[in-house]
């Protein structure tokens, strides 16, 4: 008879998805009452509601916890405000150099830090006046903790509002308020993503200090066993800690450290060589020296972690740091050419992060074998009569295949669609995975010696490779920017004198064979027989006796730009063409924006004009809304003011009225100038593409034909 | 040592569930017997957290059995009510009983003017 088994699923949201350590009690309870009859929902249900009640009860004992860190970083604004107004930052910047960079970056997370770290005074003063101060050691943590969450949680944060800049609504126009009171108590978008990374870091810091009242760490459990004698008097024992999966957290986080420390410092330092015509020697050393640094940086960022007040390895570890430095080395060595192919947009990026997982975890796994598996082998244990009944081999439940599979598939779509990133993400992911379930360490017992040893000879002999690739990193950087240099040289000869440079109509998209630019300028064919804008402005059209409309037709320029850039750079790729005639998509995975700018001859008075209409060229097949933002401004004041008139969508991108078009469908826009506008004058006409989510990476097909202005 | 001087309903139930199995009390029949007398379905993981709130108060106290093949290998956690948890339970059932007492003959069905 074969022993019934709970839902493998369900066992593990049991033992990983409650808030704390694992209920041994509580599973066996439930697997106890399961193998009575119960069914497999009975099981999943009796899980969804012990995971729902712990983290209840977690959130409940933490409640002050969250109301603390809410009113606290309700005054962050405030604090982002002050240091946002340093100049210093821009003087050091032009004396500093190239040392500028980290001097900023510590700097930059020591000032916010000390916000966040008043705040925790400030909760410890009120613990004490309660009278239940916090333990040391927790605040000790706390305010290690600190800065070493912000800065990643405000990169991310920030990440994501350049990503959704134009999608999340009033985020492109926010500002923050004027007066401190203003700031406080302002809850528009703005404020609310600055008070984000405070509010995470500081529960973050905080949540450790509670320490709640469980079976392993209640004093009275231990006073309780002498003079009680249940039914089972020799087999009560106390469970001992499960000491090895708090190691393991431990040392998987300083992994994680490590790398992102690594991948710091090759982001830093990696970089092409200034010179057109680097000899090899010289290259070859680089790819030594990045190497070399990529494993340092990995290094100082998990000796760091080791030696944290926080580290349960203080004490004393399993593992000697040596050994686990030099084990992690392998896996880091591949960090600068994974960086170094990501700075190309290139593919090779999640083929160097594959095999860096694969080499981490094997070492990882070889390594920590004696840390984290019993001294005995586990034997299966046969029941009387279950050898004759099992006549079958049935394969066991492997969730980590269906993991490894997904993450394949999902990996090669995202290569499909230039995500180099994810792609990256997931193919390391699953390269670990499956090294780590299926590397079969040495089973015997070795000594330290021997270990480090072999892990010297591992490092240097997945160093060799290393190099190699970092190099042909190296070599394809150079001989891609080289020939991206020779095509905007070309583009470039035939320069007209304007404030911008004019397109080499050679330097079309269809002839381009370069991989990406930062930016892209687009210049409108003039069309035949057609008075081209700037217009003479005639102040006529515009004074108070007339009607008539002022058309200006549009022969402006079209920036497509990724955030946080709001203008193309120096080296921005500039080509002839219409929106509506060329396929302009991002292939970093970050938001592509698209604007369109109209240059007056002269400024026209806001006084003047009541309505603007903006009519569009539609030959988008992509279906997904585009709203067009109108943005007017004086570039001729000194403080370059201007006015946003807000945003009408198109209507035939609505998803009502989206059709696939074969010939272009014209549409006309209006926005309303009201005559109080903070501008008086304006002499450059802004349209914003503002995108839904379908267009987030690719520019949509829609060109602007004319502006009509109509006088009040 | 408490926070408060009475028993909220769950929590004098499986005070007395834990009186009434004695040394056999763990997280299983202690949920069948209040299966049993209520008369619904209950939440093990509720039953736990329970009574880790009143171990909290200093009402019960538990201790750690042996790993059990049956159980996957998991050891059972044997709770026990202590003098302070047998002091509240005396005391909420003398309120309670004063206040029945004082309360005349209830029916189930609902009086005729309300009706």
């Amino acid at each position: 008879m074969r022993r019934r088994e709970a839902p493998p699923l369900a066992r593990w949201a049991l033992r990983h998805l409650i808030v704390g350590d694992p209920n041994e009690a509580l599973d066996g309870d439930l697997l106890e009452v399961f193998r009575t009859g119960r069914s497999n929902g009975w099981y999943w249900r009796q899980v969804i509601a012990a995971c729902g009640v712990s983290w209840c009860r977690s959130l409940y004992d933490r409640g002050h916890v969250l109301v603390f860190a809410l009113l606290w970083s309700m005054l962050s604004p405030v604090w982002y405000a002050t240091i946002n107004g340093i100049e210093v930052f821009e003087r050091a910047s032009q004396t500093l150099g190239l040392l500028w960079l980290p001097l900023a970056l510590i700097g930059w997370t020591s000032l916010h830090a000390i916000f966040l770290w008043a705040g925790l005074l400030i909760y410890l003063a009120v613990h004490t006046v309660l009278g239940k101060p916090l333990q040391r050691k927790d605040l000790r943590r706390a305010f290690c903790i600190v800065p070493l969450v912000f800065p990643p949680v405000y990169g991310a944060t920030f990440l994501m509002a350049n990503l959704y800049w134009y999608s999340l609504p009033g985020l492109a126009h926010a500002k923050l308020a004027a007066t401190s009171w203003g700031q406080v108590s302002d809850l528009g978008i703005l404020p609310l993503l600055i008070r984000f990374p405070y509010l995470v870091a500081l529960l973050v810091a905080l949540w450790g200090t509670i320490c709640r009242v469980g079976y392993d760490v209640n004093p009275r459990f231990v006073d309780s066993v002498a003079g009680w004698t249940p039914t089972e008097p020799d087999a009560i024992t106390v469970a001992p800690m499960p000491e090895s999966t708090a190691i393991g957290r431990f040392l998987a986080l300083m992994v994680v450290a490590g790398l992102v420390n690594s991948m710091i410092v090759a982001l830093l330092l990696c970089r092409l060589p200034e010179s057109q015509t680097a000899s090899l020697t010289s290259l070859c050393l680089r790819a030594l020296v990045y190497v070399a640094s990529g494993v340092l940086g990995g290094i100082a960022g998990s000796w760091l972690y080791w030696k944290s007040p926080a580290s349960p390895l203080r004490g004393g570890s399993p593992v000697p740091f040596t050994l686990f430095a030099l084990t992690c080395a392998a896996g880091w060595v591949w960090v600068p050419a994974m960086m170094l192919f990501s700075e190309q947009v290139s593919a090779a990026t999640a083929g160097a992060a594959m095999i860096g997982a694969f080499t981490l975890a094997t070492g990882l796994k070889c390594a920590t074998y004696f840390v984290f598996t019993p001294a005995q082998p586990q034997t299966p244990q046969w029941e009387r009569g279950e050898l004759f009944a099992e006549s079958l081999y049935r394969p066991p439940f492997e969730l980590h295949g269906y993991v490894i599979a997904l993450g394949l598939f999902a990996a090669v779509v995202a290569l499909a669609s230039r995500s180099n990133y994810t792609a990256a993400a997931l193919l390391a992911m699953s390269a670990f995975v499956f090294a780590w379930k299926n590397t079969i360490p040495r089973r015997e017992a070795v000594e330290g010696k021997v270990q480090l040893k072999r892990a010297v000879i591992r490092v240097a002999s997945v160093a060799v490779p290393a190099i190699l690739l970092t190099l042909w990193a190296l070599l394809d950087g150079v001989a891609h920017r080289n020939e991206a240099a020779r095509a905007r040289a070309a583009t470039k000869s035939d320069a007209r004198p304007s404030a911008y440079v004019a397109p080499n109509p050679k330097a079309s998209f269809s002839e381009s064979e370069i991989g990406g630019y930062e930016s892209v300028v687009l210049w409108p064919y003039p069309e035949k027989k057609q008075i081209m804008s700037p217009l003479a402005v005639d102040d006529s059209m515009l004074s108070s006796e007339t009607k008539r409309p002022l058309i200006i037709r549009f022969d402006g320029l079209y920036w497509f730009l990724q955030p946080p850039s709001k203008r193309p750079g120096l080296d921005a790729h500039v080509a002839q063409g219409t929106p509506t005639k060329v396929n302009i998509e991002s292939n970093n995975a970050i938001q592509l924006v698209m604007d369109a700018h109209q240059k007056l001859s002269r400024a026209i008075w806001t006084a003047q004009c009541r309505q603007i209409e903006i009519e569009v060229e539609n030959r988008d097949n992509k279906a997904g809304l585009v709203s067009l933002g109108l943005l007017l401004s004086d570039e001729d004041s000194s403080s370059k003011k201007t006015v946003y008139l807000g945003q009408q969508p198109i209507i035939t991108t609505e998803p009502g009225h989206f059709f696939f078009k074969t010939k272009p469908v014209f549409e006309t826009l209006r926005f309303s100038l009201s005559a109080n506008a903070p501008i008086r004058k304006f002499n450059e006409i802004t349209v914003m593409f503002l995108p839904d989510i379908e267009h987030t990476f690719v520019a949509p097909k829609i060109a602007i034909r004319q502006f009509e202005l109509f006088p009040r | 040592m408490t926070g408060r001087g009475y028993l909220g309903e769950f929590e004098l139930m499986l005070l007395l569930a834990v009186i009434h199995l004695g040394d056999e009390a763990y997280g299983v029949p202690i949920s069948r017997q209040l299966e049993k007398y209520r008369g619904k379905d209950v939440a093990i993981g509720s039953v736990y957290a329970a009574l880790e709130r009143l171990e909290a108060k200093g009402l019960v106290d538990s201790m750690l059995g042996n790993p059990t093949p049956e159980r996957g290998g998991k050891a059972k956690r044997f709770f026990r009510i202590t003098k302070e948890g047998l002091r509240q339970v005396h005391e909420t059932r003398r309120v309670l009983t004063r206040l029945w007492q004082s309360i005349p003959d209830l029916k189930l069905e609902a009086p005729e003017e309300i009706r």
